[in-house]
């Protein structure tokens, strides 16, 4: 069993053409089961003037209207307490409360029953185990178990290949990397962020060589880190680890994963979901490979409240090449490039906050942390880059490469201040790097 | 490498599963016991038949539709 490279080689294998069909008879069946069960669904598409039975191909499935993040927070006005009425079944029936963490305003209340529980980590069964998780894993989750998803699912899918796991819950970062020398932990998931944080701490503040624990592969999620090749080269080299992206949501679930071949990309579990890829100018479908766009997704077996043509407002794009590790299920290249709210445009340019961070990351003499503020200066956008100097890094050396590079890999000019080592905030969780401070008129300019 | 297994046999396997698990489920339902546990089985019984009923079920006709 342990060589087996497939969770189910059935699905991931599965003919293209035969993928399509399933993923068709599913959407048929969950747009079904939200029209009959849900006020606001029903609502919604008889607004549209669609019925299910409409739905015959999987080219109609672009005539179903979208659903927004800001119209879930909207239902949840309505009854039932405290999810509102795009919730498909009864209230005793949900078994688990999660909420988004309100990053981009209200946080958005996700109820899951027992089967999308189950559902949950049997997505994240076919993160783990292709990223070579085995029953003799011992797996190390340093993350606050609370309100949040972050890695519920794939303490739960762990357990269900049978690893052993060790919850860190409530453990400091010094204490987690005690733990985990102590247990010799084989494998561990955290965000990019807390990644590099904690082998800083490791290395820096407690004399430990993170690359000498036995943390052989990490999983992360929440930020598109491990999907950037000058920070995954950081998190590998820190800790002597493979590190595998992976990519899933509160209101979406894990829709997609980095295998052990490391393609660069990251398949979708098209099993499970139906990604479609809209034109951030036009709207339309792209199905050809290379061009970006933005993601609209539904989860096909999600029942309490499900989510069927979410605007998930990340960018993404389809891999032309397929992966040598023989799944059908196809690649986003690069993995999420980044999110429609962060991509901004300044002076006429599309600025993607990853692109920075590709740059920043792939100079030894700058320490792992960065913040970027976009502002005005009179009519005039502006770029404010800080970064940090490791210690003995010349700046003069560094300053001049740095300039090129951004101005190579995003076509702009920047104001870089640089900042001793230790001094720029440090994050837990999701680090919040990016500041457009145009957006807001009432705020103060940095 | 194993042979591949029978997916018909599994399909049919995995549906008498859940049959026999909503029969207890009613059984008793003053019982929480048997039927509480019985719900909780059928939810991990739903990711088997996503896994393997699924695929299994697809018709020639499904595929010309998509």
């Amino acid at each position: 069993m342990v060589d087996q490279e497939y969770w189910n080689p059935i699905l991931e294998t599965l003919p293209v053409e035969k993928l399509k069909a399933l993923q068709l008879k599913k959407f048929k069946n969950i747009l079904n089961w939200a029209y009959t069960r849900s006020k606001f669904h029903r609502a919604l598409y008889d607004q549209a003037g669609l019925k299910p039975e409409d739905i015959r191909t999987l080219e109609d499935i672009k005539k179903i209207p979208k659903v927004e993040k800001s119209m879930m927070r909207g239902i949840q006005n309505k009854d039932p307490f405290p999810y509102g009425d795009a919730l498909c079944v009864p209230l005793e029936e949900v078994s688990t409360f999660r909420q988004t963490s309100g990053t981009t305003g209200q946080p958005v209340y996700q109820p899951d029953t027992w089967q999308d529980w189950e559902w949950w980590s049997e997505c994240w069964s076919f993160i783990l185990w292709a990223q070579g998780y085995r029953p003799s894993d011992r797996v190390f989750l340093p993350f606050g178990y609370n309100i949040f998803v972050a890695f519920w699912a794939g303490h739960y899918a762990a357990e269900k290949l049978g690893c052993e796991v060790v919850p860190g819950g409530v453990l400091d970062t010094q204490s987690r990397i005690l733990k985990i020398q102590e247990l010799q932990a084989t494998a561990m998931m955290a965000t990019p962020t807390y990644v590099l944080n904690m082998a800083d701490i490791a290395k820096n503040k407690m004399g430990i060589d993170p690359a000498t624990l036995s943390i052989n592969k990490i999983t992360c999620a929440g930020e598109p880190g491990a999907g950037i090749p000058s920070t995954k080269k950081r998190m590998e080299e820190a800790w002597g680890a493979k590190v595998f992206d992976h990519s899933g949501a509160t209101e979406i679930g894990a829709w997609s994963y980095e295998c052990r071949k490391q393609p660069q990309g990251m398949h979708v579990n098209e099993a499970m979901f139906l990604v479609e890829i809209e034109d951030l100018d036009t709207g339309e479908i792209i199905e050809e490979p290379g061009r970006k766009g933005k993601m609209v997704i539904t989860a096909l077996d999600r029942i309490a409240q499900p989510c069927i043509r979410f605007d998930s407002k990340d960018i993404i794009e389809w891999d032309s090449e397929s992966c040598s590790c023989g799944r059908t299920f196809r690649l986003i290249r690069g993995g999420v490039i980044g999110r429609a709210d962060d991509i901004t445009k300044v002076k006429g340019v599309l600025l993607s906050p990853a692109a920075i961070e590709e740059v920043v990351r792939s100079i030894s003499g700058l320490s792992d942390e960065f913040e970027v503020i976009v502002d005005k200066q009179g009519d005039v956008d502006r770029i404010k880059l800080k970064v940090e100097l490791m210690p003995n890094a010349s700046r003069t050396a560094i300053e001049p490469f740095l300039k090129d590079q951004l101005r190579l890999k995003t076509n702009l000019g920047y104001l870089i201040e640089f900042y001793d080592y230790g001094t720029l905030p440090r994050y837990e969780a999701k680090a919040k790097r990016f500041k457009d401070l145009r957006k807001k008129p009432d705020a103060k300019k940095e | 490498m194993s042979p591949s297994p029978d997916l018909k046999q599994i399909h049919d396997h995995i549906l008498k599963i859940k049959d026999l698990l909503i029969t207890l489920e009613s059984m008793a339902p003053d019982y929480p016991a048997l039927s509480r546990n019985s719900r909780r089985a059928l939810a991990c019984i739903k990711m088997m038949e996503l896994n393997f009923c699924d695929p299994a079920a697809l018709e020639p006709a499904d595929t010309d539709a998509a």
